[in-house]
């Protein structure tokens, strides 16, 4: 640009409109000065700013509300969502089972029981001991005369006539 | 973007919601909700879809903010949830079956809605079928760089950090972009005289 009477072309308003600076010194000091171009470039941005308020007043206006973007923090000593529940679930267990053990209605179920299998102990033993008389004296005191049983009758005589010894057998 | 158009107080809302202040959080997502409402509509074209991005958007916003190192790149770095956000969304649809589109559903429901605006609503209707033309003009990185710029509002240097494009590569797509715009009369016109 060699005369500051010579307007700027429409590439350069076009340029001048992107960014000032990309004029040459020429063309700036020009715009600077003269309000012609000024006035075309003011027109060309007002167009400009036009279609962006159109956008927004040719668009519909959103309907919807907002859902709400953010939770409340979570609590660093009670740990995530997750442990919390585990956490009372567990405690809430082992109260249970401490107030099983240690209540009076088990505690008399366990002497019962004890006393139960004690119970049952002496019924085996003396069970047991019956068994153990049966075994040796079967029969009443005056039975075994009956039947012959006692074994005083056994004798070395009576079992040589039953299994007979072999020199008495050629002796005869 | 409303009240606060400020960086200084975007990044202390930003440091603040970082440290876990709920109230800066809340500020931040109202600050941005429109913005990101409108950006995912222009790139969507259904209330509903836009709605259902924008929720999503925000809530990884929220999730991912600890993670934000630098503050200050706090706009870039949303947008760029967003944009990745939307692209998502454009390749599920791709193969999605019931890929049906929902172009122009809202406006048809609204005139339904509402008969007493029918002007109005012809002429907004009329506006995104010019402005949609005018899109299918540009090439994928012109149309991306223009509507950032111009419908975002967002700057040369947040579009390339959005891009992870270089500022030039930035310039050049949006001075071809804006060689197309001004050679489309017919938006042009439309812009010229507002709404």
């Amino acid at each position: 640009m060699k005369g500051m009477d010579i307007h700027l072309n429409e590439d350069q308003i076009i340029k001048a409109v992107v960014d000032q600076n990309d004029l040459s010194a020429d063309e700036r000091s020009h715009l600077s000065t003269c309000s012609v171009c000024q006035g075309k470039k003011k027109q060309f941005e007002q167009e400009l700013n036009n279609l962006g308020r159109m956008v927004k007043e040719c668009a519909p206006l959103p309907e919807r509300k907002l859902i709400p973007l953010y939770q409340e923090p979570l609590q660093k000593s009670w740990g995530s969502w997750f442990w919390r529940p585990v956490f009372v679930c567990g405690v809430a267990l082992i109260l249970l089972i401490a107030g099983i053990w240690f209540s009076t209605p088990y505690k008399s179920y366990r002497e019962y029981k004890t006393a139960q299998l004690i119970e049952e102990i002496e019924d085996d033993q003396k069970f047991m001991d019956a068994i153990e008389v049966l075994e040796e004296k079967v029969l009443f005191n005056f039975y075994p005369d009956v039947s012959g049983e006692p074994y005083s009758y056994v004798d070395d005589e009576f079992l040589e006539f039953i299994f007979p010894l072999e020199e008495s057998q050629y002796s005869t | 973007m409303q009240a606060i158009d400020n960086d200084y107080q975007i990044i202390e809302l930003v440091e603040k919601a970082k440290d876990g202040n709920k109230a800066s959080l809340g500020q931040l997502v109202n600050l941005f909700y429109e913005d990101i409402y409108f950006m995912v509509y222009c790139r969507t074209n259904s209330r509903m879809d836009a709605e259902d991005l924008t929720q999503g958007i925000l809530m990884q916003m929220v999730k991912n903010l600890a993670r934000l190192k630098d503050t200050s790149r706090f706009r870039s770095w949303f947008f760029k949830i967003a944009i990745n956000h939307v692209r998502d969304f454009h390749r599920k649809k791709r193969w999605s079956f019931f890929n049906t589109t929902s172009e122009m559903y809202d406006f048809d429901k609204e005139v339904t809605d509402n008969h007493n605006n029918l002007e109005n609503l012809m002429m907004k209707k009329e506006f995104w079928k010019r402005f949609h033309q005018f899109a299918e003009r540009l090439s994928r990185g012109e149309r991306e760089v223009f509507i950032l710029r111009f419908v975002d509002h967002l700057r040369i240097r947040e579009i390339g950090e959005v891009l992870n494009k270089s500022e030039s590569t930035i310039k050049t797509n949006l001075y071809r972009a804006l060689k197309k715009f001004k050679q489309n009369p017919e938006l042009h016109d439309l812009l010229k005289g507002g709404v």
